[in-house]
């Protein structure tokens, strides 16, 4: 069983090649995680699976069904939601119409969008700051904001891109934990994560990118060490380890 | 709701006002508040709601205002007809402005629309056979409701009040319905908006095309309440921007806001014209001056507009009653 199969995703800016031959599948109820150094083609994939970079090769599929050529909007409505890296409220909307936002993706009915949002808010813990102007939150809070927002939009996979970047110590145990409460929920993820505890604690499996390509795939404890990964983080130092092996 | 029972007020008081105002210099300034205010909500929902500014909608007042003039001296057809031409054109005029200039964002659109209108003036000033030239066309009267051809001012201001009506409501729909709130994701973050399934493209092309046909409606009554269609006016940028300012002034993005911006330009136009403007006066010109200083001190303390400001005077003023 595949709910999200990516398969030889290429995309290229001008010479540079963000992400080469980019294959992998995610089984449903699966937590992926998705690792590599800076620019190593995580988001640009992400960007490319939730419709808004057309790859210049390769195929996207939910489902069994086609999302490569569709709109962001089309990819959303057939099931696949994400966050942004650099988060986008609507700065001027209150916490409750934001999440509104989403839910009126699956409802017509305004009315029922908004006790939807209002329970799902209180899923995420912002249930107080529900009439709250989205511009008046903190950098975790806003994170738990999108969340919900594309929580909302009751997807089958959901994008989460760095759930813990740019917020401060105290506040990632919480958003973990919740990330964790999503995925035993039976929701499909598949998470970019540069804070290597929280990615090897969440993930079942782990995709590494290196170069805008794969260069490992399995389980966290696994990938971690594999040799390729290390020397991309690294360098090659410290991937041939001295007897006793690397500090 | 406060704000629409502020709006019912409004209303009723406008209609009563016939009943004891027989001055037709203050029923038309009356009109002409209505009428700009209308327009302006017009504007408003492609600027305010969906965040579409537009510099040049007055392409789409003067394209119901022609339609107006050309069908009546033409082919003798009641403006009502050519309010149904004119919000038509509009619409397909408005609809292929959004449609090409969607991936333009910010003052882009605005130049764009700012252009199409002049392209409209210099045409219809040049094509001297259909549109009469530079000259304008007088717009035929003929009494009768059918032909708009209605001497009363009382009539015209129940008349205009309806339209104006109608643009409320509009406004009011696009406050509360699930389309007003995805236009208004639109508006704060198109990516965001797209990314949570809101289709941003069809529903800004939707909010330029309907604003477009509403501008247009404006047109077509404004021009057998006048009497006169002149290119040079109708398609101005002059009056692109009194739509604007009109819903910028009373609150960018609110139902009521764009008549309280129309009310308060007018009424200053109007006065400060009558009491400085005179010719020979040596002051010839002041107005301007003074009604440009009075919009700047506006924007520099009311800068998300007057209404959304009395709104925040309210609070401020009256803290006890906010508290629970």
């Amino acid at each position: 069983m595949t709910r999200l199969s990516v398969s030889g995703v290429t995309k290229r800016f001008g010479g540079i090649t963000a992400n080469r031959d980019v294959s992998f599948d995610v089984a449903p109820g699966e937590l992926v995680g998705i690792i590599g150094p800076n620019g190593s083609g995580k988001s640009t994939l992400f960007e490319v699976i939730s419709g808004f970079y057309r790859p210049d090769a390769g195929l996207v599929r939910l489902d069994g069904a086609r999302l490569t050529g569709l709109s962001p909007d089309r990819v959303c409505r057939l099931g696949v939601a994400r966050t942004f890296q650099k988060l986008r409220p609507f700065a001027g909307l209150t916490v409750v119409d934001n999440v509104m936002i989403g839910a009126l993706t699956r409802t017509r009915d305004v009315r029922h969008a908004r006790a939807q949002a209002l329970d799902i808010l209180g899923r995420v813990g912002l249930g107080e700051k529900a009439h709250a102007h989205a511009r008046t939150l903190s950098t975790g809070q806003r994170k738990r904001l999108e969340l919900a927002r594309a929580l909302a939009t009751e997807p089958r996979v959901l994008l989460l891109d760095e759930v813990t970047g740019g917020v401060d110590q105290r506040s990632i145990p919480g958003l973990v934990q919740l990330v964790r409460e999503l995925h035993r929920g039976g929701l499909t993820l598949l998470v970019i994560e540069h804070n290597m505890r929280v990615i090897t604690a969440l993930s079942q499996r782990i995709v590494a990118l290196y170069l805008g390509e794969k260069i490992a795939d399995g389980p966290p404890d696994a990938v971690v060490r594999d040799r390729r990964v290390v020397e991309a983080y690294l360098g090659q130092a410290y991937a041939s380890p001295p007897e006793g092996g690397a500090r | 709701m406060r704000g629409t029972r502020a709006a019912l007020a409004c209303g009723v008081l406008v209609a009563l006002a016939p009943l004891v105002v027989r001055d037709a210099y203050l029923l038309d300034g009356l009109i002409l508040i209505l009428l700009w205010g209308s327009a302006g909500a017009a504007w408003n929902i492609a600027g305010g709601y969906a965040g579409q500014i537009s510099l040049g909608h007055s392409a789409f007042f003067g394209l119901g205002a022609y339609a107006v003039g050309v069908l009546a001296t033409r082919w003798g057809a009641s403006p009502w007809i050519a309010v149904v031409v004119g919000a038509a054109l509009a619409t397909a005029l408005g609809s292929a402005i959004g449609f090409l200039s969607n991936r333009l964002r910010g003052p882009y659109f605005g130049l764009a629309t700012l252009a199409v209108s002049q392209v409209f003036l210099i045409m219809t000033s040049r094509l001297r056979t259909f549109t009469s030239g530079s000259e304008g066309i007088p717009v035929p009267f003929r009494p009768g409701f059918w032909t708009l051809g209605i001497a009363d001012k009382r009539v015209w201001i129940y008349l205009i009040l309806a339209l104006a009506a109608l643009l409320y409501l509009v406004e009011l729909y696009l406050e509360r319905s699930r389309r007003g709130y995805q236009l208004a994701a639109v508006r704060e973050d198109e990516d965001a908006a797209l990314s949570l399934g809101v289709p941003a493209r069809r529903l800004k092309v939707a909010a330029i095309a309907v604003s477009a046909a509403l501008t247009a409606v404006c047109g077509a009554l404004w021009a057998p309440y006048v009497g006169f269609v002149d290119p040079l006016y109708v398609f101005s940028v002059d009056l692109s921007i009194r739509f604007a300012l009109a819903a910028v002034l009373g609150g960018l993005g609110t139902a009521l806001g764009p008549f309280i911006g129309a009310a308060l330009i007018t009424v200053l136009e109007t006065y400060l014209r009558a009491h400085l403007g005179g010719l020979g006066g040596g002051l010839v010109g002041i107005y301007l001056i003074i009604y440009g200083v009075a919009l700047i001190l506006l924007m520099r303390w009311a800068p998300q507009g007057l209404l959304p400001w009395l709104g925040e005077l309210r609070r401020r003023w009256a803290p006890q009653e906010t508290a629970p």
